[in-house]
């Protein structure tokens, strides 16, 4: 089974640092599949992932894990399978 | 159903729109969001080609307004922006619309009194806010054009609108981006977090009429839930300690401390130590002079994107005897800050 691990990073309150994590996890079968596709290709070509709006700040970004391979894809471009997938937690 | 997905490249929604295996319905949706992607970005582009323009040739332009207007939308816990209207923000029963509105009026009156500021472009510019966007949503944020306020998840932080820091922290990226422009990364990105930190909390502290001892000088206390309070953490970022115990985020405190590919969040701890030293070296109130002075680095040059914390260091210091020539102690005092992280 395939499946992605997803880390939210950045924001105001600096998500990804030592005691504030936003991590989820789902099988890439979940998404529809016009977003499985589209998923395939952003690992097959990570240099056509969307990049961050200029001049925008605090904004959260999406680190998405297929096996060995990581890319990070600005909030506004992942789809909501994906980012409804992270809990909040403190560690 | 319209298909809403972002994430795919405009190629890939045009070779989609052609697969025979989707439902009609499906592929004229594709086409019609390769469309609407296209013009987007489009706007967006033309949005921050604007900024650059406006920015150098500020001097010859038309003030829109001689003071903003503030304006209120409510997402209602979607992430459509900006939202419904909010007709009459200051006398709104919704605490969320009312705090944004109120204090965003109060950001514009602290940079027109205090700065000679016109708003974030200093030509008027509306101040715009979001408030209820998305659901349980942990965080606030600018997006290029306007604030955008969550309410939090009740457990970790509570409704973003109730950190006045938070707001003048959100508004002061508006300033940064008319100005000096800063990139999101590297030392550009550190002082870029660090500068909305230093406003958001002179502003709270202008606010509240505190002197630099009076003040607390964390970031974020009035947004931490109560799972976080009982962890003992007690803001998101201490400008007097940014390594502290009680910080949700903790930071160096060194220059040399930064690390490459280091979150801006994170990297913001050294400057905001200078800003901190500096302000308390010299005592009075932050925005008196050294307030003045970071000011005066940030709007008083033009865009420098990537500017290096040291060239910012070398420009306050250089601000500091062309806006005080005949007051050694505030020289001194922005020395004494920035001496302290290592720069």
């Amino acid at each position: 089974m395939d499946r992605l691990k997803i880390e939210r990073v950045g924001g105001v309150a600096g998500f990804g640092g030592p005691h504030l994590k936003s991590r989820g996890e789902l099988a890439l079968s979940d998404l529809s599949a016009a977003d499985q596709k589209a998923v395939e290709q952003l690992f097959a070509e990570p240099d056509k992932v969307p990049a961050a709006r200029r001049g925008q700040a605090d904004a959260f970004s999406y680190r998405i894990t297929r096996g060995a391979q990581t890319i990070e894809v600005p909030e506004h471009a992942v789809p909501s399978a994906i980012r409804n997938s992270v809990k909040d937690v403190l560690e | 159903m319209p298909c809403t997905c972002c994430i795919i490249p405009n190629d890939v929604l045009t070779r989609l729109s052609q697969d025979k295996k989707l439902s009609a319905t499906l592929r004229k949706q594709l086409v019609d969001t390769v469309q609407v992607s296209h013009e987007l970005r489009e706007l967006r582009n033309q949005a921050a080609k604007l900024t650059s323009v406006t920015a150098a040739r500020s001097a010859g332009l038309v003030t829109l307004a001689a003071a903003p207007s503030v304006t209120a939308y409510d997402c209602k816990h979607t992430q459509s922006l900006p939202g419904t209207p909010v007709p009459k923000p200051k006398t709104s029963s919704d605490g969320s619309v009312k705090r944004a509105f109120n204090q965003t009026g109060k950001v514009a009156k602290f940079y027109q009194q205090v700065f000679n500021r016109n708003s974030i472009d200093d030509h008027g510019m509306t101040m715009m806010s979001s408030v209820h966007f998305g659901e349980k949503y942990n965080n606030a944020m600018w997006n290029g054009s306007q604030m955008i306020y969550g309410d939090g998840d009740g457990s970790i932080f509570v409704d973003f609108t109730r950190g006045s820091d938070v707001i003048g922290h959100e508004l002061t990226h508006g300033v940064t981006q008319h100005s000096l422009q800063l990139a999101y990364s590297g030392d550009a990105g550190g002082l870029n977090e660090s500068i909305s930190d230093c406003f958001g909390s002179m502003f709270r502290q202008w606010e509240s009429k505190q002197d630099v001892k009076k003040a607390d000088w964390l970031i974020g206390r009035d947004i931490m839930g109560a799972a976080a309070k009982k962890k003992g953490f007690t803001c998101l970022r201490d400008m007097a300690d940014p390594a502290a115990k009680h910080c949700l985020a903790p930071q160096p405190t060194k220059y040399s401390q930064i690390t490459p590919g280091m979150d801006p969040h994170y990297s913001s701890g050294p400057p905001n130590l200078a800003f901190y030293t500096a302000c308390t070296t010299l005592g009075g109130y932050s925005w008196a002079r050294i307030g003045q002075v970071w000011y005066h680095s940030l709007t008083g040059f033009g865009p420098t994107p990537n500017m290096t914390m040291k060239a910012f260091a070398a420009r306050t210091r250089q601000g500091a005897h062309t806006l005080y020539p005949g007051e050694a102690a505030v020289f001194a005092a922005v020395d004494a800050g920035w001496k302290k992280i290592g720069l």
